[in-house]
This record gives C-alpha cells, structure tokens and sequence, in this order.
C-alpha cells in the first residue's frame, strides 16, 4: 500500500532514539501518517466535486433490496400479502358454459366411475350408417372426438389420483368410440368409389353432360315401359268395366295407353 | 377486441386426442393440455374455438424428452443394453379469456375401489420381489416374527412343544362313549 510506504521514514525518525529531541508530540501521529492524496496528471478538475458519474439511480439496486432514494406517494400503503394457503383463497367463479366443461362427463367430480364408463351400447356399425347423410356422419365424428378427450382426460386424471379401477373401463369405452369411426370412415371411402363408378359410367352416358354448361341430366325422349303381351292382349279381348266393376275405371285406360 | 384470425384449410375428420390436465398452479385462465406431437399452436387456437368455443390469447408449447428405459416399454424381460427412448411429450398452454378451475378432486376412491387396488398393487410387489437377483441375500420376511417367537420363549410366556402330525388326534380328557342309547343290530355268529 501507498501508505504503508509513505510512513517509512517518518516511523524510521520516530524509532530512532538519537534523535528524540526532534521527534513530534504523540498527537500529531494521524497527521503524519495520513494517507497521501494521487492527483490525476491529466485533469485539472478534481474527482470530488462530481461522484463516480452522473447516473442518479447510482446505488439503487433491485437484487441488493436497496430501495428507492427518495419515498414515492404510495410508499405509505402496505403490500399486499400473498395467500399462501390455496384453501383461504378467493374462489373463481367459472361460466356454466365454458368450452373447458365439455372435457368432463359431469361438474361435479373430475372423471367418471368404472360403474358410469361401462355404460355405453355398442358402437355405430357400418350398415346403420350407411343411411346417414353427410352431415349427420360429420357430426357423429365430432362427437366421438370430444368423447374420445373426455376419455383420456379422466383416465390421466385418475392414474395421477391413483384412485383405483376403471383403467380396463375407460379403454373398452375408447375402443367403441373409435369402432364407431372407422365405420364413418369406411361408409365414407364407400361411397367415394361408387361416386368414381358412376363418374366413370357417366362419362360414357349421353344422357349425362360433364362439361358443366347447363343441366348435368339431360334424359333422352320416353322409353316405352314394358308391358307384358298377356296384359295387352287381355285387355282388348274382354271388357273389364263388366268382369271387375269395382276397379275403379281410369287403371284399364292407363294400362292400355299409358302414354296419354 | 379485434376479430379472430383463423386458418383457411378445412379440417373435416381431425383424428386427435387432447388430455387436459389438472394445473393448480397456474392461473385460473390458463389451461394446458397434452396434444400429439404433429399439432402446432395455430391448430390449438383453431381446434379450441371451432370444436369448444373457448377463446385463446396465446398458446405456449414444449416438447418434453422422455427418459431413457431399457428395452421397448412392455417388453416382459427387458434386455440389457438395449436402450429405447419412448416417445416425447407435447404439452401446451393456452390463456384463454375466461377461466376455468377443474371440478375438485373427490375426497373418497370408493367408488373405484381403492383398498383393494391398492392391496393388489402391494402383493404383486411382494410377488415380484422374490424374483428378484439380490432376493436370497436379504433377510426373509419371517425373521421378526421368528425373534419374537424366540423372545417369548426365551423369556418362558410359551412353552415348547414340537409341531403335531397332520394325522394326530388332540385327546383332551378320559374317553367317553357318546352314543350310549343306540342299540346296534347284531351281525354274523
């Protein structure tokens, strides 16, 4: 240190005996082994009137906790205390029809009872949808969408409860629900390929027009329906107002002419 | 509030599963979900309005590495040196505009039968530890109940006595016969 090396000849005449004559009262010590000040070769200004620089906030620091240096107006007012407790906390209200609700079967417990997830039909077979239109098949799908996240939603939800059965439950309900929409699936691709069949047979079709400009059916001129030779010749033959008066009369004019 | 923007491309038959989980210490008006792994977060916030209704302000996702196991999860007996990495876990966290607290959690499991769950979790732990290499080198089950057997003993409580045959009748008292009014019929000479 600067000053350990400053105070050496000082304390050197100190100790030296000979000369106790000239040796300085005791109480002058601190001003001889004050510190020596450096002064700046360069500047002429001297350190002290500024501090370090000129940044205000100098000493103010949030991981120190040093707080502000001057109280702002809210000062006075005390900080809210957190509520550790989860149980004391406010309750928050949610909306009877959030979106959220329709990943639950019901309100009031988070995930069914094996008894509730075993009752369920079977699923939807291919034969009973194939009269669906396509709206009722899109919609059926959504359902068994949202079934399908209720269902593992509530099968998490109980495997982190490790609240006990319902495991084999809740798959065998998974499985009818995607049962039900590979049927979907597989009326769809039907149909999509009696649709390229009949493309294909409507290509070759006159009476169907492709191209777009006016109607796609245009039928041809009547085909006359086939009647059998018996019919025709029976109703020539014998007068059927007299053998059958009950029928009504117009049905031997229509089946003798029907093109009028 | 300005209209919502949603994708252009129709999604007619979506073929996946979220699960939503249970989050007590998130705020009210997040929830997070595990969605499959190919589900980005402009198909959530589409997914969510379209199909549930519920509006999203943002969606945060992570991928979450699993750990590695030993063999292909399910295998019977797990290979050594066979290491596997299952498949990583998508998660993703929405903030909705109205919040949602989950139903509460039921204070009772009997409806799903949790005594006996959990005792059949137990004996099959204690099954499954016989199996075990290290199984012969631990003390047996038996050995307190074997010491405390011995301290009643030793201390005179019980008395010795060796184990009775299977095929040993306990006598207690003199023989007496039972059936004294009955009058057997005589037979032969």
């Amino acid at each position: 240190m600067s000053t350990s090396i400053a105070m050496r000849p000082f304390a050197r005449r100190l100790l030296k005996p000979a000369r106790s004559q000239h040796v300085p009262p005791a109480f002058l010590l601190p001003s001889l082994l004050a510190p020596i000040q450096k002064k700046c070769s360069i500047s002429s200004t001297t350190a002290n009137l500024y501090p370090r620089d000129n940044n205000r906030e100098r000493g103010v620091s949030t991981a120190r906790r040093t707080g502000l240096r001057q109280p702002l107006s809210v000062s006075k007012t005390p900080l809210p205390k957190p509520v550790l407790d989860p149980a004391k906390r406010s309750k928050v209200e949610v909306d009877e029809d959030h979106g959220l609700w329709e990943f639950f079967h019901s309100k009031e417990k988070p995930m069914n009872t094996p008894e509730e997830d075993a009752e369920h039909g079977r699923p939807w077979c291919v034969e009973e949808l194939r009269g669906k239109s396509w709206e009722d098949l899109h919609a059926l799908w959504w359902v068994c969408c949202k079934e399908r996240n209720r269902i593992a939603t509530e099968a998490f939800e109980r495997k982190r409860l490790e609240a006990g059965y319902g495991e084999s439950e809740s798959a065998k309900r998974d499985v009818t629900v995607r049962r039900t929409q590979r049927a979907i699936k597989q009326v769809l691709t039907e149909r999509y390929y009696s649709w390229q069949d009949a493309e294909a047979i409507a290509k070759n079709d006159p009476e169907v027009d492709l191209s777009g400009e006016g109607p796609t059916y245009n039928p041809s001129d009547f085909v006359e329906e086939y009647v059998p030779e018996e019919e025709v010749s029976l109703g020539s033959d014998v007068k059927p107002e007299q053998d059958i008066p009950l029928e009504p009369e117009v049905k031997p004019e229509q089946r003798s002419s029907p093109t009028l | 509030m300005k209209p919502p923007v949603f994708g252009k491309k129709q999604v007619f038959l979506p073929n996946l599963v979220l699960t939503l989980l249970r989050t007590p210490n998130s705020p009210p008006n997040f929830a997070t979900f595990l969605v499959p792994l190919n589900l980005n977060k402009l198909d959530m916030r589409d997914y969510l309005f379209h199909a549930y209704g519920i509006r999203v302000h943002g969606v945060r996702s992570y991928i979450q590495m699993s750990k590695l196991t030993q063999d292909k999860p399910g295998s019977k007996r797990p290979k050594p040196r066979k290491w596997f990495r299952p498949k990583s876990i998508k998660k993703m966290m929405v903030e909705m505009e109205r919040p949602f607290v989950w139903p509460e959690e039921p204070k009772e499991f009997d409806m799903w039968d949790k005594s006996t769950f959990d005792a059949a979790q137990k004996d099959r732990e204690m099954q499954e530890e016989t199996f075990r290499p290290d199984f012969r080198e631990k003390p047996s089950r038996e050995r307190a109940s074997i010491a405390e057997q011995a301290k009643a003993l030793l201390s005179g409580e019980e008395r010795w006595r060796p184990t009775p045959r299977n095929d040993e009748w306990d006598i207690e008292g003199e023989e007496e016969e039972v059936e004294t009014d009955v009058q057997v019929p005589k037979t032969g000479p």
